[in-house]
């Protein structure tokens, strides 16, 4: 086979992959517009279903609680990963081999095991004690808990990168120890903290297995209210709420694609 | 300005400062003495990277410590500079114990070997860093920054970001984030090892000249014995977390106080002195009349022969020291001549400026000349 | 002048350090520890004890919900268990080869297009697993099910019975496992790609003329640290798979992954369910385990797999 043949022929197959991996969506989004209660036949442009969405208060209670866990989850994700990230680096010449076990261990764990073993804790405890009553509280515990490793890790590699006698010139230049933290490293690492919560939102908007484990009966996110959905039977409803959240989806990629070519220019 | 160095190097490296000099008054009365006494640290169990350290730096002085890697030089300026703790021992900067006081509140500044500006920032914030952790007021901060950028020629480089700025900038930007400080003392840890050769040189004098200007005392770090020279008032050099000897640069390399300074300072000719009787020594390279103040009561230690003191030729003064020898390679370097001899089976190196006399050739038999008094002899 | 001793000044420096570490690795290890490592120790102690009334577990500790996994019930030995067991097995390795086969050639083509495409590329693989699990799962649904031009592809060739659709099927629990870890394989292989030595390349082109000994050679083995990190990150999370079986797969497609959750979800037997988390767990640690030790062999070094 000739170099140029080989060249065409992986071309035509990168194109039916790509075809392969936006089918699906696709098709959801298409029939988000159908006019028709079908998934098998399009019958004609229609936004009836997206005007269903607004009147429904499940779907818009399920849209506030995953924004709700999202961001609560990441900020405190964001505050106690930022924190173990600098002490790994602070502290990287000690044996610190049980923390790196430990941070792993949250990505490591398949997530059934995460979110049943979380389940099951949870309940034993509500019964003994009546705290962690399973709902928001319990979903923002589980969703930090695979938060953490994810910032830390960015937060820990952004301090490798740097020189270190950069913090010896902080001292030098008369920053007490609190100033340090605030005119130094806090500037110093904001874009790993940017980036850092953004994949940490990312996640828990992506997240169904652990928080559907951990949930209680008023606090169905997204995800959860569709799966429930699907269950009762297809409803075209779901295409059009799938399909604004794969909008935002492609309005992320465009936005991490405009950033990271600023960046390089 | 010397005029090997190209123009656009020079353009844009000019340290020297102008005229007026904006810090002069604080300066002067700021610069302080520095006292050392009893200096021990240690690295984990067996690194001992300070051997008991004593050292007076004077006020306003342009103080270097000179040695190989892992002499304790560098572990010496961090605890000047508050970023190592001594095991052992004090050290006083303008008549106060700073000995446990952390690197803030030191009225000590440092030029780090990386330079270390902050990335995050822009060259102006940076100049402005160590001004606003004091909590000096924007108004204040600015005039500062505009000072001293105007003290170090800094020109439009204030503007640009960190990342733009060549290595020579970059040196520039760190010296003067330093210097706008005001400190007492100012560290400088081998701030010009990343430079190329031309800049380094052009650096050297100017950062002499600046220092000079200030009146700030100035404690160097470097491992070039040729640096250590051309910009010091006084050298101190180090081994094994010792100070082997302090002296102006002209103490230390004319009468190395030992073997170790003398090599260090770039000596080839050191010869083992097998016997000493009256004016004479016995050495390897044959028997040599010294003036009396050099000799001792021991037998060991070395004779020092500086290339430039030998004389070539048929000639011998009278009072002057005669050895035979062969011509086994020379270098012509333009201003001078650089012979290898062979004298006794022992390699000599002599040097001699082109003056227009005889150049000898290899091959050739030379009588060799050397006035007692150019003589020295060397402790072990 | 105050004389400190090498000792005092020592202590005080290692409390101070200390003091730092606790404060800064506290917060986080405290709360993985908490609500994390806490749970999964009572839920492997919940496989050693028995099923009470509601599916909640009780004392004595028992061996019980291990027979049970294996097939032991009141009726005597029934192979479910042991079928769903060798299903998921069989669906990851299926799955993983098939993602290999298709992101080798993608990661490959990347690497040969122009660099200013390249983190297009990239994040066009991406882009579609941003998107949620379940939102993917029912895409392929929709594209499944009876009636749709695929199903009646498929009834045309005779493939499947009429008005049956692709879906319940494990057909198409493969296929969204495909679907699903695509882009968790191409990353690690163009990374792998994007260092290849073409020295080493020409210098096989070189030698044996042959392309297919050239790859297999020279460029092969240069991305096995790539692949394999990829299989780590493609088998571990597929064998534990919860969503695709469930929608895509129906009765006849479960996975271990549903096994363990209908005892948990329908409360029908904790101990059972945590039993099966305990083979999964064993599973992923092994596979970690096995990948480690064949990556150290290979000197492909501290690779961080994430």
């Amino acid at each position: 086979m000739s170099k140029r043949a080989l060249k065409r022929g992986l071309t035509g197959f990168w194109w039916l992959t790509l075809f392969f991996l936006y089918l699906p969506l696709a098709v959801v989004v298409l029939f988000s517009f159908n006019s028709a209660n079908s998934s098998a036949s399009f019958s004609g442009v229609s936004l009836r279903w997206y005007h269903r969405l607004l009147g429904n208060e499940q779907i818009l209670s399920a849209f506030a609680n995953s924004m709700v866990l999202a961001v609560v989850s990441s900020v405190v994700a964001l505050v106690i990963g930022c924190l173990i990230g600098y002490g790994m680096y602070r502290h990287r010449h000690r044996k610190l081999g049980w923390l790196i076990v430990l941070i792993y261990l949250p990505i490591v764990l398949p997530d059934i095991v995460f979110g049943i073993s979380e389940m099951a804790f949870f309940v034993q405890i509500h019964q003994a004690t009546g705290l962690l009553k399973p709902g928001l509280g319990t979903m923002i515990i589980a969703h930090v808990t695979f938060q953490i490793p994810f910032v830390a890790l960015i937060v820990y590699s952004r301090f490798v990168g740097l020189d270190p006698t950069l913090f010896e010139a902080a001292k030098d230049l008369y920053a007490t120890p609190f100033k340090r933290v605030l005119h130094f490293m806090l500037p110093t690492i904001k874009p790993a903290l940017i980036s850092a919560f953004f994949l940490s939102f990312t996640l828990s908007i992506d997240d169904f297995v652990i928080s559907f484990f951990t949930a209680g009966p008023e606090s169905a996110t997204l995800p959860i209210y569709i799966w429930g959905a699907i269950k009762k039977g297809v409803s075209p409803e779901i295409n059009a709420i799938a399909s604004l959240m794969i909008g935002a989806v492609a309005v992320a990629a465009i936005l991490s694609l405009v950033f990271s070519r600023r960046r390089q220019t | 300005m010397s005029d090997t160095i190209p123009a656009d190097i020079a353009d844009k490296t000019d340290v020297t400062p102008a005229a007026e000099t904006p810090c002069q008054d604080d300066s002067t009365r700021k610069a302080s003495a520095i006292e050392l006494r009893g200096l021990h640290k240690r690295f984990g169990r067996d690194t001992v990277a300070l051997d008991g350290v004593d050292l007076h730096i004077q006020a306003g002085e342009f103080f270097t410590l000179l040695g190989p890697s892992g002499c304790g030089k560098t572990t010496l300026l961090r605890i000047l500079a508050g970023l190592e703790e001594p095991d052992q021992g004090t050290l006083m900067v303008g008549g106060k114990e700073l000995t446990e006081v952390p690197p803030h509140r030191r009225s000590v500044n440092t030029v780090f070997q990386s330079y270390a500006l902050f990335p995050h920032l822009s060259v102006r914030d940076n100049l402005a860093f160590g001004l606003k952790m004091r909590g000096l007021p924007a108004a204040k901060r600015d005039a500062k920054v505009d000072e001293i950028a105007d003290f170090i020629k800094l020109g439009d480089l204030v503007d640009r970001r960190v990342d733009q700025l060549s290595g020579g900038q970059r040196q520039r930007i760190a010296l003067a984030r330093a210097l706008v400080c005001e400190p007492d003392v100012l560290l400088l840890d081998e701030p010009l090892s990343a430079l190329d050769a031309g800049l380094r040189s052009q650096l050297q004098v100017e950062l002499q000249r600046l220092q000079k200007r200030l009146g700030m005392t100035f404690v160097f770090v470097t491992h070039d014995q040729d640096e250590a020279m051309v910009m010091s008032d006084r050298i101190a050099v180090l081994d094994g977390g010792n100070i082997q000897q302090v002296g102006a640069p002209s103490d230390v390399y004319e009468r190395p106080a030992n073997a170790f300074v003398a090599r260090f300072m770039g000596h080839d000719n050191l010869f083992a002195i097998h016997r000493s009787e009256g004016d004479w020594v016995e050495t390897e390279i044959g028997r040599m009349r010294l003036l009396p103040e050099e000799q001792r009561d021991t037998s060991d230690g070395w004779l020092l022969v500086r290339p430039e003191t030998l004389e070539l030729g048929p000639e011998v003064p009278e009072g002057y020291n005669r050895m035979e020898g062969i011509v086994r390679e020379r270098l012509y370097r333009g201003s001078r001549i650089e012979y290898r001899l062979e004298v006794n089976g022992q390699v000599v190196m002599a040097v001699a400026s082109n003056l227009g006399q005889r150049i000898h050739r290899e091959g050739d038999e030379v009588t060799i000349s050397v006035c007692p008094e150019d003589l020295v002899r060397v402790a072990a | 002048m105050v004389e400190i001793t090498q000792h005092t000044m020592r202590r005080r420096a290692v409390v101070s350090e200390m003091r730092h570490l606790l404060f800064s690795v506290t917060p986080g290890a405290a709360w993985i520890i908490i609500f994390l490592v806490l749970p999964s120790a009572y839920l492997m102690g919940v496989a050693f004890m028995t099923n009470g009334p509601y599916g909640l577990p009780q004392m004595p500790l028992t061996l019980d919900a291990f027979e049970r996994l294996a097939g032991f019930g009141f009726l005597g030995w029934s192979p479910g268990n042991l079928y769903t067991l060798l299903r998921s097995l069989w669906q990851t390795l299926l799955s993983t080869t098939l993602v290999v086969l298709v992101a080798y050639p993608i990661a490959y083509y990347i690497t040969t297009c122009r660099e200013r495409w390249r983190p297009i590329m990239l994040l066009a693989v991406v882009v579609p697993s941003w998107t949620n699990q379940v939102i993917r799962t029912f895409g392929w649904m929709n594209l499944l099910a009876p009636g749709t031009p695929l199903a009646e592809l498929a009834e045309g060739l005779g493939l499947i019975a009429p008005n049956m659709g692709l879906y319940p099927s494990n057909f198409a629990v493969t296929l969204g496992l495909v679907y699903n870890f695509l882009p968790f394989m191409v990353l690690p292989l163009y990374a792998a790609f994007e260092k290849l030595d073409t020295a080493q390349v020409e210098a096989a082109q070189d030698l044996y003329a042959s392309p297919a000994r050239a790859f297999w050679h020279a460029v092969f083995p240069q991305t096995l640290p790539g692949l394999l990190a990829g299989i780590v990150l493609v088998a571990i999370p597929a064998f534990g798979m919860y969503v695709i079986p469930e929608l895509l797969g129906g009765g006849k497609g479960m996975m271990l992954g549903n096994l363990v959750a209908t005892q948990f979800s329908g409360g029908s037997n904790w101990p059972l369910g945590a039993a099966g988390a305990i083979l999964m767990l064993i599973a992923t640690f092994i596979g970690l385990f096995a990948m480690r030790r064949i990556g150290k062999r290979l000197g492909g070094g501290e690779e961080v797999v994430i």
